[in-house]
């Protein structure tokens, strides 16, 4: 009897859990998926980096999929490709606002495509959360949110880091030479770099800048060996750093402590000019940014996507970082707000902190930024180390001098 | 749109399209129609683009003030650059392409290195946007169509005009067009400084759309090849060609936006592309244009009655006197090429209402003479009086419009124009002036005139010699010359085609108009020529009467070498 008892309530349990999943389970399978709008420069001169962020925003996606998605809904992402052009991506972020009716919206890449669809976010009143913006003055709309954690100030903040990872030397540079590519995002930090040396008793023995898209980097190489400075910082962005370097090297110069503000990762790293080159990070691929929550399994994933796509670095660091993040960011602020209403998202996102891959991140401040979380990286046996801060710096890595 | 309350994606699209149509277009009104192309057009777009970003964005001037400055500074750059090259024979061609690319280069220097950007780029985001719609797309897109519909008014109107006349001819042959009475100089300056004022135009107006602007991203060569791209697509000698190419260029970089395909679908559109250019290299326009053309031609030539040869003068072109006195006078002209004394102290004189022979070896100097007096080339010394003015400074076109025209040895008529548009336009140019109207219907007179009515809608290309050379004959009379300078008219045709190209010439002087013949077809010159001039190594060695003069012992050295007899 008891068995036969034990029978039925198995089968009443089976029916009551039919009842009542099944309907739900239906809702949920009737459920239309969240779809998130963007776009990315796919095509065009900013295509080689803009496939890293294709790329995570694919595996992003994925994850967030296979933990359930998003409020009981699967997310799709929808991404079209702005051609590296700023006034089609405006156009772009229209349709998806206005004619494909996206649920949320994710940023593009470069600052010229991430000002435009700020500005549609803006009149949409849709949240932005953005990959790399490198201008944060730039940043007005009160529902935009950096991803790349560079703080509101980085020309003060950023050259303050690398100055004090160098004044903890035994013996840190007295002369500094500032050399710099008049490219927006670059040009303002090797500005304030200058500031910040004259503040602490740096001697500038010289400052050169060129356009952006120079290739005759020998006067430039001339000039410096000739200022025999301490600490060279370059404002130079993608190849123009290996691209000095090697105008350097063929002077039979190297300079002593060195500085590049973004530097192309992998062809400085693998470059033997590079011995010891310094840079800014927000991320590497060594404890403790590997301790954060899911990076372990984000970079395994990373590396086979990457190299899959042909992406010739295949390696976490900032331009990959800085786009998990702000997937992170973005399904914080949802899970957060519990609803896809932008403005509950946007006040959650700036009323709380949310865990990264970059550290714990925080958007009250002046134009949303919170920390600058950049850190030191230099170039050590073929690869990125962090440096400083010391609690930052890979296992038993620090600063190395000539 | 704004009333149909689209959503303001269809808005920002069209604005897009109306963007690329009015930098297509102007970017055409230059290099399209007169051949200079620019690889500059970039630059132009960039100073508008820079003088609305500084004035809006820096000195907070309302961004409907900053338009017409956006318009005017490219349009003086351009005149002021125009200026200086459009003086330079050499400065054609790719030359002139690299020269325009150079000015993009450098003025994007000149913004980048000084306060105008110094760097970090201009930020626009505090500037409003007119509120000509209920949206800021929607405003977008009605400044954009009507900038749009005012460049293509301009391209349109261009077209119907003497300018776009001139600068067709310029296209097909800048010298000759000269010499046919087209300012050149003028009106390449002119259709330059429209380029690039409407290129200014819609600069001014991106640089709010887009709210950052940055030197790399405007000073680049993306806008001229994608300009000239669309030009060539949608053809380049109709003004609604750039238009249509631009239309259909956006459209389909549009349709290539989707992630998925982003590179195939570029790869498709480039394939599309380069079919479209091998297989219509005259652009979308230009195919239709012809195969039109070609349809006219043939129900022309149908209608058409077999040639009632030269039956009757032009009904305006009423004979002139002829008095006998000089109508030209020219005195110790001189002209050498690279020290080979080409005219070594020409003097003679040319009655009106004669028929002058100019007879000669090779190399005596008659085309010479023919270029030097038409303004083709310019004297080093001397002087030619044409009825009581002095022609020597002249420019070709103030020649030809004081009433001299000519033919040449080799006949240049403008390739890309019809037969009745090449007549048409030395009676828009010569002497006469007429308006285009006028002068279209007159040119169908002329062409009666010479039996080429048949092929008025005919292409040069598709005209034998005999008659190209009566297209030349044509186009020297639409202009209503007191003197025609015929240069070796004759030569190539056969016997047949001579006899009636005399008859022809016979004709011409019928109505009064003076002619200097330069010929090697001796029973021609002699039955034709009042008088004769005999040139020799620059010089003239002998003038009469044509009996007397070819008895002279001189000419016959000049032309037999050593006599014997």
């Amino acid at each position: 009897m008891k068995k036969h008892t034990s029978v039925w309530h198995r089968l009443g349990l089976a029916v009551a859990v039919t009842f009542f999943a099944v309907p739900v389970a239906l809702a949920q399978g009737a459920q239309p998926p969240i779809r998130i709008g963007s776009t990315l420069a796919l095509t065009g001169p900013l295509a080689s980096t803009s496939l890293v962020h294709k790329v995570v925003g694919e595996i992003y996606v994925e994850q967030l999929n296979k933990r359930g998605g998003l409020l009981g809904r699967q997310v799709e992402w929808i991404v079209k490709d702005d051609q590296s052009k700023p006034d089609l991506a405006r156009t772009l972020y229209e349709q998806l606002v206005t004619s494909d009716k996206v649920d949320l919206l994710m940023g593009p890449y470069a600052t010229g495509a991430i000002l435009s669809a700020m500005g549609v976010a803006q009149r949409f009143n849709k949240v932005l959360v953005h990959h790399t913006f490198g201008i944060p003055s730039l940043a007005k709309y009160e529902m935009q949110f950096p991803a790349w954690s560079l703080g509101a100030d980085p020309a003060n903040t950023v050259p303050n880091t690398v100055l004090d990872a160098l004044g903890a030397l035994p013996k840190p540079p007295k002369t500094i030479a500032v050399v710099t590519s008049k490219f927006p995002s670059v040009h303002f930090m090797s500005l304030g770099a200058r500031e910040v040396a004259k503040k602490r008793g740096l001697t500038e023995v010289l400052f050169l800048e060129w356009d952006f898209g120079n290739l005759d980097y020998g006067p430039i190489a001339a000039r410096v060996k000739d200022a025999r400075p301490d600490f060279v910082w370059v404002g130079a962005i993608g190849l123009e750093g290996t691209q000095l370097l090697e105008a350097m090297s063929k002077i039979d110069y190297a300079p002593p402590l060195h500085f590049y503000m973004y530097p192309a990762p992998g062809p400085m790293s693998k470059s033997p000019l590079a011995k010891n080159a310094l840079s800014m990070t927000v991320f590497e691929e060594h404890p403790p940014f590997t301790n954060a929550a899911g990076a372990a399994e984000f970079i395994s994933l990373y590396h086979v996507r990457a190299a899959n796509a042909r992406i010739p670095d295949t390696s976490v660091e900032v331009q990959a970082a800085a786009s998990y993040t702000a997937w992170q960011i973005l399904e914080a602020g949802v899970r957060g707000a519990r609803s896809l209403d932008d403005k509950a998202i946007g006040a959650w996102i700036k009323a709380n902190r949310i865990d990264t891959i970059q550290g714990r991140l925080r958007f009250d401040g002046p134009s949303n930024y919170g920390d600058d979380l950049m850190r030191v990286k230099q170039v050590q046996n073929g690869r990125w180390v962090t440096v400083w801060p010391k609690e930052y710096a890979a296992p038993g890595a620090t600063l190395q001098v000539p | 749109m704004p009333a149909l309350r689209l959503p303001a994606f269809y808005e920002s699209f069209l604005y897009l399209v109306l963007h690329w149509i009015v930098l297509a277009t102007s970017w055409n009104l230059l290099s399209g129609y007169s051949g200079y192309f620019s690889f500059g057009h970039g630059a132009f777009y960039g100073a508008g683009v820079y003088t609305t970003a500084v004035l809006a964005g820096k000195m907070d001037v309302p961004f409907a003030w900053t338009l017409p400055a956006a318009a005017l500074l490219p349009a003086l750059l351009g005149v002021a650059l125009g200026a200086i090259v459009f003086r330079v024979r050499n400065v054609r061609g790719e030359l002139f392409a690299l020269l325009t690319l150079a000015v993009t280069f450098v003025l994007a220097t000149i913004v980048l290195n000084t306060p105008i950007d110094g760097g970090p780029g201009v930020y626009l985001s505090a500037v409003a946007v007119p509120s000509l719609a209920p949206t800021a797309s929607g405003s977008f897109y009605l400044m954009a169509l009507a900038l749009a519909v005012v460049t293509l008014a301009i391209a349109y109107a261009v077209t119907k005009m003497r300018l776009g006349v001139g600068l067709f001819a310029i296209h097909d042959d800048e010298d000759a067009a000269e010499v046919m009475g087209v300012p050149t100089y003028r009106y390449k300056l002119v259709a330059f400084g429209l380029s690039c004022g409407l290129a200014g135009l819609a600069g001014g107006i991106q640089a709010l759309f887009v709210s950052y602007v940055t030197s790399n991203g405007t000073f680049n060569i993306t806008v001229p090849l994608t300009v000239v791209l669309m030009s060539v697509l949608g053809g380049t000698r109709h003004w609604a060609g750039p238009a249509i190419g631009a239309t259909v260029i956006t459209i389909l970089l549009y349709a290539s936006t989707a992630a998925d395909q982003a590179v195939a679908g570029k790869a498709v559109v480039g394939a599309i592309l380069v079919g479209a250019v091998l297989f219509m290299p005259d652009g979308i326009l230009g195919l239709a244009v012809a195969r039109l053309r070609r349809m006219r031609a043939a129900a022309s030539s149908i209608a058409q009655a077999p040639p009632a040869y030269a039956t009757r003068l032009p009904a305006t072109a009423a004979p002139r006197a002829r008095t006998g006195e000089p109508l030209v006078v020219v005195r110790g002209l001189r002209k050498s090429f690279r020290g080979v004394r080409a005219l070594d102290g020409v003097d003679l004189d040319v009655r009106e209402g004669e028929i002058l022979g100019v007879l000669g070896p090779n190399g005596s100097g008659k085309s010479t003479l023919i270029n030097v007096v038409s303004g083709h080339y310019r004297a080093d010394a001397g002087s030619i009086v044409f009825a009581g003015r002095e022609l020597l400074h002249l420019r070709a076109h103030r020649i030809a419009r004081a009433g001299i025209a000519r033919t040449y040895q080799i006949p240049r008529p403008f390739a890309h124009m019809t037969v009745r548009d090449n007549v048409a336009l030395t009676a828009m140019f010569g002497g006469e002036a007429l308006d285009p109207g006028e002068a279209r219907a007159q040119a169908g007179e002329w062409l009666a005139f010479t039996d080429l009515a048949a092929r008025a809608d005919a292409l040069p290309g598709d005209l034998n010699l005999h008659q190209t050379k009566f297209l030349e004959l044509a186009r020297a009379l639409a202009s209503r010359p007191r003197l025609v300078l015929l240069d070796e008219v004759l030569s190539g045709l056969t016997p047949g085609e001579i006899d009636e190209a005399v008859e022809l010439i016979r004709r011409i002087r019928a109505r009064g108009t003076t002619i200097v013949l330069v010929e090697h077809v001796m029973r021609v010159v002699t039955a034709l020529s009042d008088r004769i001039v005999v040139l020799d190594q620059g010089r003239v060695l002998a003038e009469g009467l044509a009996d007397d003069v070819m008895s002279r012992r001189e000419v016959a050295i000049a032309y037999l070498g050593t006599v014997h007899a």
